[in-house]
């Protein structure tokens, strides 16, 4: 769920509760006013009863008049007791007041308001019953109600929309920073830049990322430093065991174990220094070290180094087929050189004896396929250093070149496997 | 020939001298910049290995002041720096070759021999070695003045063989010397034996001695 929409409903949900409940306490507040207000009303009509009647000493004349009523019962006396009711009662009042309130039926009851109280009228004991009209009360109440819902819902679309856009307005920076952080490339130089905010959280946020980006980069900088001194620091002594044994082999005549142990040495000082140079490689491709802009035709480009590694195909009895569209690349031959020869070694040296291999070129991709295992490789894996197949006589850190490589000219490298092939494919 | 060594790894140092130093060759060596200075403005030598990175300076300026001076010797720079840029800026400044460390010393030899043979054999393309006469413009051979049909590797083959004569050379460094970049793919090395009985077997057949021997199953020997 979005903030906003989290917020948006929380905040509009706490604005109609409380809207309600005010609501329902300004209904009652005003229904009591109104009601003592009729209540005061009755009295006065009671006290002017009592005052004709203690006058004239008789029942005073009833008039019919506005949504009041007055009517006098004989009852027993003492039987009446002093007390204000809500009732109904039939209004004879004037067809006008009917019809504006849409009253259709002429015979209409109304709601009022009723004082029972008694009167005694010389040895007569009347029950009085006083009632008025809670009508315009009432309809004063709605109104109150009708304006109290009318600004719950203005309010309501108010605040929605004013949240909805000054929310977003307001998270902009947010959202600009989460884009540069999802863009961030630890290899790239380019830097998160300070977003425009002068809300301080986000100031905040900006400079923590900025400063965290910074030490990161400073801290993978280092290592790579680190990786390329260490590498360069190492062809030194692998130089002078190379050159000794050159010049062991030369001394004497050797026993066959002798031989063969010197073979095993002379297979792993080569192994060292080719792991070495595809470290420092890598950091080099990684530093764009090795960018140029060389007009490359890749399909005789592709073409030479299928002739290069005829003998190998021969030997490995390998089945080799081309399909190779024209495609120009404006990029380093070096890389170029590089990324061709890790994928079709890679394709090459996991292959099956008596195997195929597949190389496809277009304008848009480059396609290479090849037999080998009958499962797929971990896409996750096969592209970090180190990894490889236990069997493999590589460095471990050729298909990892050659993605920095497809990174660094933009191009993507993906991976997928399809009994009985693996494909590489390059798209440019 | 006469051969300058400028390097500052001692192990490294050592091992080239002696693997130059023969009849007929006189290796001196440099072991810092000063050193190397004062050698390359007094003598005279066929070809300088030349190390880039040396206490004392840089093997650049070394290049640079033969360059200044028009001195004719071949430069061949051995550096731990393998980028182009590096590679292109002494090649640029007149080197006459670029070998990255590490390497054989089979293989240094090879580029020593040929700077030396572009160097000293003006307008020569021939490669004389008994009865084999190597045309190194047309890169054709051979034996008793009758052409031997080689394929590009095999000829490869004999003219590394004829720079380390006498030599045991590694299959390792002529795997890397005759595949480059893809020699680990060709780690079984039934491949260099194949091109070398070829070579060997054509060799023979026109006549030839037979020059090349196994040695111990780790490389092979071109004996004079």
């Amino acid at each position: 769920m979005k903030l906003i929409t989290r917020y948006n409903r929380v905040n509009l949900l706490t604005t109609v509760v409380v809207m309600l409940i005010t609501g329902i306490i300004y209904y009652q507040a005003i229904s009591l006013i109104l009601i003592s207000q009729l209540e005061k009303d009755l009295v006065v009509e009671e006290n002017e009863i009592f005052e004709s009647v203690s006058l004239n000493h008789r029942l005073p004349q009833v008039f019919k008049s506005n949504d009041q009523q007055i009517t006098f019962t004989e009852a027993e006396p003492g039987s009446v007791k002093r007390r204000f009711i809500n009732t109904i009662y039939r209004n004879y009042d004037n067809v006008k007041y009917a019809k504006r309130h849409h009253h259709h039926d002429e015979e209409e009851f109304e709601t009022g308001r009723g004082l029972i109280t008694s009167v005694t009228v010389g040895d007569k004991y009347y029950k009085v019953l006083i009632v008025i009209s809670t009508v315009e009360a009432e309809d004063l109440i709605k109104i109150i109600f009708g304006i109290t819902a009318g600004v719950i819902l203005l309010l309501f679309v108010t605040l929605y929309v004013t949240n909805r856009l000054l929310l977003n307005r307001l998270w902009q920076p947010f959202y600009d920073l989460l884009r540069e952080l999802r863009f961030f490339n630890i290899t790239d130089n380019k830097d998160i830049p300070l977003e425009k905010t002068n809300i301080d959280e986000f100031e905040e946020l900006n400079q923590a990322i900025i400063g965290m980006s910074t030490r990161v980069k400073s801290d993978y900088k280092e290592l790579k430093t680190f990786t390329e001194n260490a590498s360069h620091e190492l062809l030194t002594p692998i130089a002078v065991i190379n050159s000794k044994l050159d010049t062991l082999i030369q001394t004497d005549s050797f026993s066959l174990k002798q031989s063969k142990l010197l073979s095993d040495l002379y297979s792993a000082v080569s192994k060292l220094t080719r792991l070495n140079q595809s470290l420092l490689l890598l950091v080099k491709i990684e530093n764009r070290l090795l960018e140029s802009n060389e007009h490359i035709d890749l399909k005789l480009h592709i073409q030479d180094m299928l002739i290069q590694f005829e003998e190998i195909f021969l030997d490995k009895e390998l089945k080799v087929s081309s399909d190779l569209g024209e495609k120009e690349l404006v990029t380093s031959t070096y890389l170029v050189d590089i990324l061709l020869n890790n994928l079709l070694g890679n394709a090459i040296r996991h292959n099956l004896a008596g195997g195929e291999i597949r190389i496809k070129l277009t304008d848009e991709l480059l396609v290479i396929q090849n037999t080998g295992a009958t499962e797929a490789l971990r896409h996750d894996e096969i592209f970090t250093r180190f990894h490889k197949s236990t069997e493999s006589e590589g460095s471990g850190l050729g298909l990892t070149i050659s993605r920095q490589i497809c990174e660094n000219l933009n191009f993507t490298l993906n991976y997928s496997y399809q009994s009985p092939y693996h494909t590489f494919t390059v798209n440019f | 020939m006469k051969i300058l060594i400028i390097e500052d790894e001692k192990g490294l140092r050592e091992s080239i001298e002696e693997y130059f130093m023969e009849t007929g060759n006189i290796c001196e060596t440099a072991s810092n910049y000063q050193e190397a200075m004062s050698k390359v403005s007094i003598y005279s030598y066929d070809c300088i290995l030349l190390d880039i990175t040396l206490p004392g300076g840089s093997g650049i300026e070394i290049l640079k002041y033969l360059k200044k001076n028009n001195n004719s010797d071949g430069v061949l720079i051995i550096s731990a720096k393998n980028s182009l840029d590096d590679r292109l800026e002494g090649l640029d400044l007149g080197a006459d070759d670029y070998l990255v460390k590490p390497f054989h010393l089979s293989e240094l030899r090879a580029r020593v021999t040929a700077i030396i043979r572009r160097k000293t054999f003006n307008g020569n393309n021939q490669l004389v070695f008994n009865e084999i006469n190597i045309d190194l413009l047309a890169k054709t051979a051979k034996v008793n003045d009758q052409p031997v049909k080689l394929t590009r590797k095999e000829y490869a083959l004999l003219l590394y063989f004829l720079a380390n004569k006498g030599k045991v050379v590694s299959k390792n460094a002529i795997a890397e010397h005759l595949w480059g970049d893809g020699m680990d793919l060709a780690n079984n090395f039934d491949f260099i034996y194949s091109h070398i009985k070829n070579l060997r077997k054509k060799l023979l057949e026109a006549g030839s001695n037979d020059y090349i021997q196994a040695a111990y199953g780790m490389g092979y020997k071109f004996t004079s």
